[in-house]
């Protein structure tokens, strides 16, 4: 019997600024500084001031209705920010103050995700109106390189590959889809659909390495999906001399409610998911796990993380252990993972 | 299922997401009394609607049914829903319009009410020609022979409306340049108009921002709508309402063009284009009714006028520059001519940021005198839209086309067989259309005849009739219950 030794999570802040719920967290790439945005159209950047957390800058006038989702450059000197009023603005901190600096249209409706590729160099969204697009950034103009219509519903979230320019999307049509660039047309194709979840799919992280692919969903379970590239070492076959991605691992009988978020540590490889059941709970590969066949067990489960549906949750960059999350109760909070 | 509608579309919610009887918000007239008490509907078993009268009847609800045109006018749904499209714009329907022909000629003895003309588009008899392995020339003839023998009167290719929209947009150019010059807003740069994919997204996202700078010339399938239903029915003593008039697209949005209202005449009750049908839906209509192309007696295509081509060898016939028809080009050549007095120009397109946007210049004496572009595929519209939004759009002219490599890719042409990439097949018609004799607008005779004697000259009342369309901005609907988190 495999006997689990069970963490504990410490609240160390409840931060609070935001009027309504609190739709996402993201901290900055050298970890100094956390944003946070929501339902009151506006993005909090909050700084530490030994010990405690405060609020450096609040960015308004950007949007006129709901701030979805934000995300730093990896360079840390941009932050785009995805909107309900169907834009992305990029905001930048050259003369030291953010400032909105470019407004990326064109989707027709709610945007719902945006993420920066390693390179800094290319930008993704996503929309209700079930389009991805890919914009490239040069000298402060973004165009855009790509509408791609993969999707047939919503498309809830774009995550960037980790360190290659290939893009991940999750849908409402309960796939997950990733797109890389044709070097033939410099258009942008479908190369895997991950289909398992038997719902939407409200989020997805890549791992450290970049071949798996964790993923959470309204049918309240976690998939693991495994890259198989040609010639790999299972002998999976691969049509088209693309990789070929399998679920090799669903995490299930845990979530009570549809997970909204999840994050792959890139310091630690835990795993934290965000739920409708206002807990945030931890994830560890077993130390005798097949990596065809990973073994997740659960190591932590924080009820009443939030007094309502837990939105977003994310690891923090270098600090091993530290997370934060943001709620529909309209506070974001930072934590401390105990082994 | 995939929608066969170009990306531009697709993105404008024209697709399969909500279908009409889930979100649909055209008002519903329905004809009954005032009741105090508000109306009992009982749904049967079956699932048929009835409403219950205040004397406790039930009465059979009406279904609702959504044309095309409803969808076009909406910025609703806008639902692509097959079963819109399929009740008037169908094979089903084209195949029912010659069957009834038939069964007319029979019971009649030869007296019928319908005539039918048939308009090949080039683009589509390349795509025919491709997968059946048939010279442009042959396919053409194959086709022709294959409508006459289902019952069409007249089977026609579309050169000569081709030609007309090239001169017609030409000497638009000239005139929104000029006033350009003279200090009129909102002329340049003048943006193509015969790609309905195109207009429709422009007309429902950027409305009235973008509209002006869509050149206001019908495409070919309009200007051959006109032809059709207003001279060769003239010639032939008919009514427009009693032809019936079929074009061969290679695009399904050309099906949404053939329904918007400005091509309907409501005093005849007629449309310049009654059924747009497409090579996909043509190949289908051969394999299930057994029909083998290749056996297929040949026939000529027919003439719009007796006098037509007597000079002229081939009817298929393409035009210098791109393959949708090649707008940029032409504008370019004949602007250099009637601005700058320039009849040797050579047009070099040089690509952009990817093979789809492609940009030329006219020179002389080492300054820039115009600009054009081509701009194909939604990602290429998305960045001129954000150009000429941001006043940084350095173009003159820009030939717009939804689909990636243009009209030779139009969205239903067939789809290449085994593991061709349809890029790949797209250059491969992209090749068999330069191969093909070019036709001149400004040289063809038939052009010059109808101006001269149809029209009343180039610059008439009829001409802009004819030749000339507008647009309407399509304003967006934003209702609470449209809102999905």
């Amino acid at each position: 019997m495999y006997i689990v030794e069970m963490g504990t999570l410490e609240l160390k802040q409840t931060l609070n600024g935001h009027r309504g719920r609190v739709w996402n967290v993201c901290w900055h790439p050298n970890g100094t500084c956390l944003a946070s945005c929501g339902e009151d159209k506006t993005i909090i950047i909050w700084g530490q001031q030994d010990p405690k957390w405060v609020v450096k800058t609040i960015l308004t006038e950007g949007h006129t209705r709901t701030i979805r989702e934000i995300a730093w450059s990896p360079c840390g000197n941009y932050i785009a920010s995805a909107s309900f009023d169907s834009t992305t603005a990029v905001w930048d901190n050259k003369s030291g103050q953010f400032e909105c600096n470019a407004t990326l249209e064109g989707h027709e409706n709610e945007v719902k995700s945006v993420s920066w590729s390693c390179s800094g160099q290319l930008l993704a969204t996503c929309s209700r109106d079930k389009s991805v697009w890919i914009w490239e950034v040069n000298d402060d103009e973004y165009e855009c390189a790509a509408v791609i219509n993969a999707h047939t519903q919503d498309v809830k979230k774009v995550r960037w590959h980790t360190n290659e320019e290939v893009v991940a999307s999750a849908s409402y049509d309960n796939t997950v889809k990733i797109f890389k660039e044709d070097p033939g047309d410099n258009d942008w194709s479908c190369i895997a659909t991950l289909s398992s979840h038997t719902s939407t799919v409200w989020s997805l992280a890549w791992n450290k390495e970049g071949n798996q692919i964790a993923t959470c969903s309204d049918d309240q379970t976690v998939k693991i999906w495994q890259e198989y590239k040609p010639d790999n070492e299972p002998g999976i076959v691969t049509p088209n001399n693309e990789s070929v991605w399998k679920c090799v691992c669903t995490i299930t009988g845990y979530h009570t409610r549809t997970i909204y978020d999840i994050d792959w540590c890139k310091t630690t490889g835990l795993l934290v998911t965000a739920c409708g059941d206002d807990i945030i709970r931890i994830f560890k590969e077993d130390s005798d796990s097949d990596p065809h066949q990973p073994s997740f067990t659960m190591v932590c489960s924080m009820d009443t993380a939030h007094t309502q549906d837990v939105n977003c949750v994310q690891w923090h960059p270098t600090i091993p252990g530290q997370l934060a999350s943001a709620s529909d109760d309209g506070s974001v909070k930072i934590w401390f993972y105990n082994e | 299922m995939t929608s066969r509608f170009s990306g531009a579309l697709q993105i404008t919610n024209l697709d399969d997401f909500i279908t009409p009887s889930q979100e649909c918000i055209k008002p519903i007239e329905i004809q009954k009394s005032k009741s105090k008490t508000g109306a009992k509907i009982k749904i049967e078993e079956d699932g048929t609607p009835f409403v219950l009268n205040e004397a406790g009847q039930s009465e059979k609800l009406q279904k609702v049914e959504i044309t095309l045109a409803d969808c076009l006018a909406c910025s609703g749904c806008i639902t692509s829903a097959e079963t819109v499209l399929v009740t008037q714009q169908s094979q089903e329907e084209l195949m029912r319009v010659f069957r009834e022909k038939i069964s007319q000629c029979e019971s009649k003895n030869g007296v019928y009410s319908t005539y039918i003309a048939v308009s090949l588009s080039v683009q589509a008899v390349l795509s025919i020609a491709e997968r059946y392995s048939l010279d442009p020339e042959r396919a053409l003839n194959k086709l022709a022979g294959y409508f006459y023998q289902l019952g069409a009167d007249i089977v026609l290719d579309m050169t000569v409306a081709d030609d007309f929209a090239l001169l017609e947009s030409a000497k638009e150019f000239i005139e929104r340049y000029k006033a350009a010059k003279g200090g009129a807003v909102n002329q340049l740069p003048m943006l193509s108009s015969s790609c309905p994919g195109w207009v429709c997204y422009a007309e429902k996202t950027h409305g009235n921002f973008i509209l002006p700078y869509i050149s206001v010339t019908k495409s070919p399938q309009q200007i051959m709508g006109s032809l059709v239903k207003y001279h060769l029915a003239e010639t032939m003593g008919l009514l427009p309402e009693q032809v019936y008039h079929v074009t061969v697209m290679p695009c399904y949005d050309k099906k949404l063009e053939a329904s918007r209202e400005d091509f309907y005449n409501y005093e005849r009750k007629s449309r310049d284009v009654d059924c747009v049908i497409t090579p996909i839906e043509l190949e289908q209509m051969f394999n299930e009714h057994n029909v083998s192309l290749n056996e297929i007696h040949e026939k000529e295509v027919g003439k719009l006028v007796e006098s037509q081509m007597k000079d002229f060898k081939n009817n298929l016939c393409g035009h210098s520059g791109s393959g949708s028809g090649g707008y940029a080009e032409f504008i370019l050549c004949f602007a250099a001519r009637h601005l700058f007095d320039e009849t040797d120009v050579t047009v070099e397109f040089k690509n952009l940021r990817n093979p789809d946007f492609q940009e030329v210049v006219f020179q002389k004496d080492g300054q820039t005198l115009l600009t054009f572009a081509i701009a194909n595929g939604f990602r290429n519209i998305q960045n001129l839209v954000q150009k000429l939004k941001r006043g940084k759009c350095p173009y003159d002219y820009v030939e717009v086309m939804a689909c990636p490599s243009g009209c030779l890719n139009g969205g239903a042409q067939i789809r290449p067989l085994n593991n061709i990439q349809p890029r790949e097949l797209a250059l491969k018609l992209e090749s068999m259309y330069q191969k093909l004799p070019q036709s001149n607008p400004e040289q063809n005779s038939l052009v010059q005849n109808l101006y001269k004697n149809w029209l009343g000259g180039e610059y008439t009342d009829k001409a802009l009739a004819y030749f000339h369309t507008q647009y309407h901005e399509i304003k967006k609907i934003d209702t609470a219950l449209a809102i999905k988190w």
